[in-house]
């Protein structure tokens, strides 16, 4: 009981002693970054302005807008395709218990891990270097950020499954690529279904701002609007960037429950 | 299942079996329909975006060489006498990143109480505060950032309330479910004693609230690291912001340094904030 209640008395110092530290380190950080009452003030000043000058949004090119929203869609769906289908592929020589051989496995998650703390955006400013401008730097960009996280996750989701559903087949004399067919993807299909809805949500979220550095799509409208000064256009594009992500993630939460339903539906 | 039909044959209960067998079709055909819908679907849309892109699927190979080219004689070996060039930028990063992360956990806490069901003054209070929060969620950080370096300038402000704003939408909703998830019965217990609101909230509320809470703020310093290492590529002040001009210089093993720099930031922050959580915790 004494033990418990010195324990405790610990705790509450220590946890007081962070408070104070992160406060400390708050005001500290303020400072360094010069953000002091009377720069608040007079930015405060400059976005009402702003605000006020955003309303009522409006468009004056609006089959632009619409147009670079739909190529943004487009831009995600290529990308999330295109690394859902290299990430299966590297993720079944990533899993511990598929490799053929250990140390690929090894590689090909550190290569994952490298290629997931890079952000997307940086991934597409690198590759429209390599490639040029337009949406194909944009799609490459994506699809590369989504194997980083798909083939970690995939890569999990296959270390999970039952092996003996994969050992009775191979006793059966199934093939490397009939095992796959029919027993690990089977075992892990729920588990890929809701990544990969959840990876094309993401990849909206992305396609919506690659514009920005140049690799097409809706973001793009937006910094022009905002360097030519017109807030009302760019609120408008906010908006229907909004509307994009909003209704993405309401989509893909419906598919989410839609395949679960057809699952168990097939299993009952 | 057919082992089992022919079994049952030789036993003799025919009609049962071929119920069975009709019924393994059936499903059978209906899974087959459903999957050539879902592939149909998928196909459609891949093809839609092929054309509405102009992507080519070559340039997934192509693509892919020019970006080893690329690295291999542009961006590598990195150039390491810019890290004294580049610390500065990096704990600018730092700083907006924690300062957005204070604001943002400022104020959503006081949406997140607003849009708890048991702590909200109003049922349309509630339904406002989780309407704030859905639309900051789903509008990204960076859009904040173009439109308030179009609003009030360049450099780290601009990143920093960016970065507040948008972790508002995500921290709000996270604390809004954690408080929703509580027992309630231990609030109905201190508040059968008489406690006041204070008391209440101190007493009952934060003791259950604090560990979701120094989780999702934690969590949320992780991301705002990625989030500030980007915000300065449209001209929002840190690591970004040195990277975006590097690359416009042809300087490319700079920015090959400053990627490296942002690489190391997130690590070490990801480091830091798993030993606090397990301090704190």
């Amino acid at each position: 009981m004494m033990k418990n209640n010195r324990h405790m008395e610990k705790k509450k110092v220590q946890n007081t002693i962070f408070t104070v530290l992160a406060f400390a380190f708050f005001i500290f950080s303020m400072l360094q970054l010069d953000i002091v009452p009377e720069r608040l003030m007079r930015s405060f000043e400059r976005l009402t302005y702003i605000f006020g000058n955003m309303f009522p949004p409006k468009l004056n090119e609006p089959i632009d807008v619409f147009g670079a929203a739909i190529e943004s869609i487009q831009v995600a769906i290529l990308g999330t395709i295109i690394g859902i289908l290299v990430s299966f592929f590297l993720a079944v020589f990533a899993a511990k218990n598929l490799t053929p051989f250990k140390p690929l496995s090894f590689a090909i998650k550190s290569f994952a891990g490298f290629v997931r703390a890079v952000p997307a955006l940086i991934w597409a400013l690198l590759f429209i270097v390599a490639v040029g401008l337009g949406p194909t730097p944009g799609v490459l960009a994506l699809a590369i950020n989504s194997i980083g996280m798909l083939v970690k996750v995939y890569a999990e989701a296959l270390e999970e499954i039952d092996m003996g559903v994969v050992e009775a087949l191979e006793s059966a004399g199934a093939s490397k690529v009939q095992v796959i067919l029919q027993g690990v993807i089977p075992s892990m299909l729920s588990a890929f279904i809701a990544w990969s809805l959840f990876r094309l949500d993401v990849n909206i979220r992305y396609s919506a701002i690659l514009g920005v550095v140049g690799a097409g799509g809706i973001g793009w409208e937006l910094v022009k609007a905002a360097q030519m000064s017109r807030y009302d256009e760019a609120l408008m594009v906010t908006i229907v960037i909004f509307l994009m992500v909003m209704s993405a993630e309401v989509i893909s939460e419906f598919m989410k429950k839609r395949a679960n339903a057809a699952t168990a539906q097939a299993l009952k | 299942m057919k082992a089992a039909s022919i079994q049952t044959d030789r036993e003799g209960h025919k009609p049962p079996t071929k119920d069975l067998y009709s019924e393994y079709r059936k499903r059978k055909k209906i899974l087959f329909k459903s999957q050539a819908t879902v592939f149909g679907v998928i196909t459609l849309l891949a093809l839609w975006s092929l054309w509405g892109t102009g992507f080519n699927p070559l340039s997934i190979v192509t693509g892919t060489y020019d970006m080893f080219v690329f690295m291999f004689t542009d961006l590598f070996p990195p150039d390491f006498s810019a890290i004294g060039s580049l610390i500065g930028p990096a704990l600018d990063t730092l700083y907006m990143s924690y300062v957005g992360m204070v604001i943002s956990v400022l104020f959503s806490l006081v949406l997140g109480v607003l849009a708890a069901d048991f702590l909200t003054p109003h049922p349309i209070i509630a339904a406002i505060s989780k309407g704030i929060t859905a639309f900051l969620r789903s509008v990204p950080a960076v859009v904040w950032a173009i439109i308030l370096v179009a609003g009030i300038g360049l450099g780290p402000l601009t990143g920093t309330i960016a970065i507040g704003l948008s972790g508002i939408g995500i921290l709000g909703k996270a604390y809004a479910e954690v408080l929703n998830s509580m027992d309630r019965d231990q609030i109905e217990g201190v508040r059968a004693t008489g406690a006041s609101w204070l008391q209440v909230m101190g007493q009952a509320v934060w003791p259950q609230f604090k560990a979701g809470f120094v989780s999702w703020s934690l969590y949320k310093l992780d991301m705002n690291i990625r989030e500030a290492a980007i915000l300065g590529l449209v001209g929002a002040g840190g690591l970004g912001y040195y990277l975006q001009s590097s690359i416009s210089l042809f300087q490319y093993k700079t920015a090959a340094m400053a990627i490296l720099m942002i690489f190391a930031l997130i690590l070490l922050v990801e480091f830091v904030t798993a030993k606090l959580r397990e301090r704190i915790l």
